[in-house]
């Protein structure tokens, strides 16, 4: 046949450039000394030592290559049995098995992850009663009564999805073989499994191979069917970086994959080595020349038919074994392990050296997750997945927690530190007798812009929906301040029930959103976009402000003189919490005076703690020994002027939950 | 006693029936209810009015099939001269070429993706670019505007980029494994009986191969019409898709697993039925065929 000539080539060779230029990048930037993935700051190692020390990014791997491990054993000896067995079933059964096992294949990832998630959240609802009967009967095992989504449903989402590919590569074999050939091994007196071994396996092995590897690619690559099956404990490599792409991520996730990117390419330039030298020697065999096997092949073979060395290769697939089945187990117990509390929060918002503090301190396993907004809090809280033990939710959404009986109180006796958060903060309006909270920080929303790319000085949200501006802004993510602005903006109350004055404020939001004012709908993604200076205008809270701020020193925050909100989030206790007391005492390591420091230099969000609050510049002079801008403070706790002009939220009746509900889903479409 | 092991396709199919068939039984029952408030607190009742109300959305199914079906024919008309080409090479060229092709699925996809953000920001490494190279300037020059960058990402050809790129292996391989399979002695029959190269390809090669290009098309159009991270990430929330409304209803702000159900049945049945008229055109050897 003719070969392609340099056209040919060089096309394949652009396909091959652009699938591979941004990995290019990525590895690329996992050297740069800054921590952007756009600006180059220099060469250095330094993200490669932070990998060993980035606990969401090591134990999302682990996850991940202890899932796809077990995922990629379980269904390689399940698929290749299951081909097997449809191999010799009659036509009229193989064929309707055939069409099911090509659903999870033609199915959307998507329709995959939620039908399961649905099926192990009814069938966890469905349990207890029989957990509980089952108890009830007999003492010999006590069953959980209550399940969650985690590494046990994770695996088996990724064993239902691997299976198919399995059988997929293994039926063609089969189908290729011989049957006279097992029948003639058995003639010969080979029991079936006997038959199978020294027969059927040979003969299939390239498709058990195959099959394994799809399966285990599939497995690592996977992220929409785990984000839908893994609940909220356990998160794969692959979650961990969904979360990060919303902020920043950091580079030591492009040191990670550059590692792994590394180790597969090792693999695949030996398998391509010894797949070439296996053709040469085909190639050879085909011409009829005798090919003598070098002799130190030969003196391999020989010995490996002498009883020492058939004994030496049981002891090497032995060892082998043992150390899959050791990594295994000590993957699991990596992953669960120790005495843990399950906190719930928001993205960077806290500093994570607290976080190993309070492991050395109590010996309590910390497992930190992160929503992304309130609403989407609720909907984790309500699929009844999730298992937390605190959760750190905003005013309005606490009430609304309460009302619907999702809480559970807390027992103070037990926080002492309750006692040094201000009174501003305690008893307001979201837990009038303070029985279920304890304040974590407060701050206000206002309008961040470049300055540089904005030639006045901004006092009005009107600046939001202005033609000057179009294509800048980038609107907040979640209805709840979208509308509340806008009805701000109108002169109307943010917590209104009016169905009018929200259609009118949607109706605002709407008309800029056709002409073009907005350039995206961001939350935490806004951080890298402002940081940038790719949009002129966003709206988010102050204290994520000022780690923008040290990021880009052009942006300013206002807060615009028609008012806006203020906000209290605070740590709360979930009804039926498996950890009720490891909670309780997470809630008041971090009400101390000495972690609200911390975090409010590492997170920017003004502390309710009275005693913190008015320590810090004083604490900020010590540790970095120059004075703390005034103004950076007055922008971090609002002066009290400022407050009076905002509102706080307060959680709306149902109905209007689901016109806000139903007009932003309005807007989006 | 051949049919004894026919017992061991057993534990399987109850697997499949447990975590395949009930799943989207249940999926079915939650599309066809909702949840009503009454005296005794929440309970389900049967209604179609998830169904009835989702016209609300057509334009999110318009869009999300839209830009799918784009993205397919862009990675057709990329993978399938790619896979011809690579099955024309020598034994060496192919297995590097195919080992570069699988590669990249070993990098996580949100993180390529992400990659692509950085490339495509007002800000980005390509406006940085094409300002340097005068480009830009010279676009303003010509039309006489006033621009200080092409605004690239979230516009809709920023997503059918990010399906393009992440599912272009999906379209290269199987075409090229039909290929590769392919005998060359069908070709040169038609070279001898005087097909010149043009009708060889038209009358031969293209026609042996639908069963790869249909394989490839499912496996790029699926993925895309439901994807929710690459709108996402390069669509900034401006190009809602399906997957991204079904997400909503889930894990997302608009909490209503029953219309997420609904939706994700819909969907569901409409790409069957694109899968099987697809089918039909191929030679019912419809196996996804890798590696």
């Amino acid at each position: 046949m003719k070969k392609n000539g340099v056209g040919g080539r060089s096309l394949i060779g652009l396909c091959l450039l652009f699938l591979y230029l941004p990995i290019f990048l990525l590895i690329f930037f996992s050297f740069n000394a800054g921590d952007s993935s756009a600006v180059w700051k220099g060469f250095s190692l330094h993200w490669y030592a932070e990998l060993f020390r980035n606990r969401l990014v090591i134990e999302g791997l682990a996850t991940t290559l202890l899932v796809s491990l077990l995922a990629t054993a379980i269904s390689t000896v399940a698929g290749t049995f299951a081909a097997i067995g449809i191999y010799n079933l009659t036509k009229k059964w193989r064929d309707p098995i055939l069409v099911v096992n090509d659903l999870p294949m033609m199915n959307a990832d998507i329709v995959t992850g939620v039908s399961l998630c649905l099926f192990f959240v009814a069938f966890f609802h469905g349990w207890g009663s029989i957990a509980a009967w089952l108890n009830s009967w007999q003492s010999l095992i006590r069953f959980p009564t209550r399940l969650t989504l985690g590494l046990g449903t994770l695996l088996i989402a990724h064993v239902s999805f691997n299976i198919p590919y399995v059988i997929l590569n293994v039926s063609p074999r089969l189908r290729q073989m011989d049957r006279n050939l097992v029948e003639a091994a058995q003639d010969l007196g080979c029991t079936w499994f006997q038959a199978f071994y020294k027969v059927i396996l040979p003969e299939i092995k390239p498709g058990i191979v195959s099959g394994a590897l799809i399966a285990f690619t599939m497995s690592v690559d996977d992220f929409v069917i785990s984000y839908f099956t893994a609940g909220s404990s356990t998160q794969t490599l692959s979650m961990v970086i969904y979360g990060m792409t919303k902020k920043r991520v950091t580079p030591v996730v492009n040191a990670v994959s550059t590692l792994m990117f590394l180790a597969v390419l090792v693999v695949l330039v030996i398998n391509n080595i010894r797949s070439a030298r296996q053709a040469q020697l085909a190639a050879k065999r085909a011409s009829f020349e005798p090919v003598p096997e070098s002799p130190r092949v030969q003196r391999i073979k020989e010995w490996a038919a002498t009883p020492k060395g058939r004994l030496t290769r049981r002891i090497v697939a032995g060892v082998l074994c043992a150390a899959f089945v050791t990594v295994t187990v000590f993957l699991t117990a990596f992953t669960t392990s120790r005495p843990v509390v399950n906190v719930c929060s928001w993205g960077e918002y806290i500093d994570e050296d607290l976080i190993d503090e309070f492991e050395e301190q109590t010996g309590i396993r910390v497992n930190y997750q992160t929503a992304e907004s309130n609403e989407a809090l609720y909907s984790l809280l309500s699929n009844g997945g999730a298992d937390y033990d605190v959760v750190v939710p905003s005013d309005y959404m606490i009430s609304q927690l309460i009302e619907e009986g999702m809480l559970e109180e807390l027992d103070y006796s037990q926080i002492p530190n309750f006692e040094k958060i201000s009174d501003r903060f305690k008893n307001l309006p979201y837990d009038p007798e303070n029985k279920y909270t304890v304040p974590y920080t407060w701050g206000t929303v206002g309008i961040i812009y470049n300055e540089s790319l904005v030639d006045e000085e901004i006092h009005s949200w009107s600046a939001l929906y202005d033609d000057k501006y179009a294509g800048q802004v980038l609107l907040i993510n979640n209805s709840r301040d979208a509308f509340g602005i806008a009805l701000k903006y109108l002169g109307y109350s943010m917590n209104t029930t009016d169905e009018g004055e929200i259609r009118q404020a949607y109706e605002l939001v709407r008309d800029a959103y056709e002409r073009g004012i907005f350039q995206g709908k961001v939350m935490d993604e806004v951080f890298q976009t402002m940081e940038g200076g790719n949009a002129s205008f966003a709206t988010y809270y102050a204290g994520d402000y000022l780690s923008m701020l040290e990021n880009n020193e052009d942006l300013r925050f206002v807060v615009p003189d028609e008012g806006s909100n203020w906000f209290v989030d605070a740590m709360c206790v979930l009804k039926d919490a498996p950890n009720y007391e490891n909670a309780l005492k997470w809630i008041n390591f971090i009400a101390s005076t000495d972690s609200n420091l911390r975090n409010m230099d590492y997170i920017w969000y003004a502390s309710p703690n009275e005693e913190a609050l008015e320590l810090y510049p004083q604490w900020y002079e010590e540790q970095y020994g120059e004075e703390l801008d005034p103004e950076i403070y007055s922008i971090m706790a609002a002066p009290q002027e400022v407050l009076d002009r905002c509102e706080m939220y307060v959680c709306l009746p149902k109905a209007t939950r689901a016109l806000y509900n139903e007009l932003w889903i309005r807007l989006g479409i | 006693m051949k049919n004894k092991r026919s017992l061991f396709a057993v534990p399987y199919v109850i697997w499949m029936a447990l975590f395949v068939v009930i799943p989207i039984i249940i999926m079915l029952v939650y599309s066809l209810t909702v949840t009503v408030d009454t005296a005794q607190g929440e309970v389900l009742q049967g209604s179609l009015s998830n169904f009835t109300g989702m016209t609300l959305y057509a334009s999110v199914f318009g869009r999300s099939f839209w830009l799918a079906l784009v993205a397919t024919l862009i990675c057709l008309a990329l993978g399938y001269p790619a896979a011809y080409l690579m099955s024309r090479e020598g034994e060496g060229f192919k297995r590097v070429a195919m080992a570069l092709i699988m590669l990249p699925m070993w990098m996580n996809f949100l993180l390529r993706t992400y990659s692509w953000m950085a490339i495509l920001e007002n800000n980005g490494l390509l406006n940085q670019l094409l300002r340097k190279l005068g480009i830009i300037a010279l676009y303003n020059r010509l039309t006489g505007s006033d621009i200080e960058y092409f605004q690239m990402i979230r516009t809709p050809g920023a997503v059918v980029l990010g399906m393009v790129y992440n599912y272009l292996p999906f379209m290269i391989l199987p075409i090229y494994t039909v290929l590769t399979k392919l005998d060359p002695k069908l070709i040169e029959a038609a070279q001898d009986l005087g097909a010149n190269s043009a009708t060889v390809f038209r009358r031969v090669t293209l026609p042996l191969s639908v069963s790869g290009i249909v394989s490839g098309v499912t496996m790029v159009f699926v993925p895309s019409v439901s994807t929710f991270a690459i709108s996402r990430l390069l669509g900034g929330g401006t190009q809602m898709m399906l997957g991204d409304l079904i997400e909503n209803q889930f894990l997302g702000g608009a909490y209503n697993p029953h219309l997420g159900a609904a939706i994700s049945m819909v969907m569901m049945v409409i790409v069957v039925i694109c899968m099987l008229v697809m089918n039909h055109f191929g030679d019912g050897e419809g196996e996804a065929v890798m590696l």
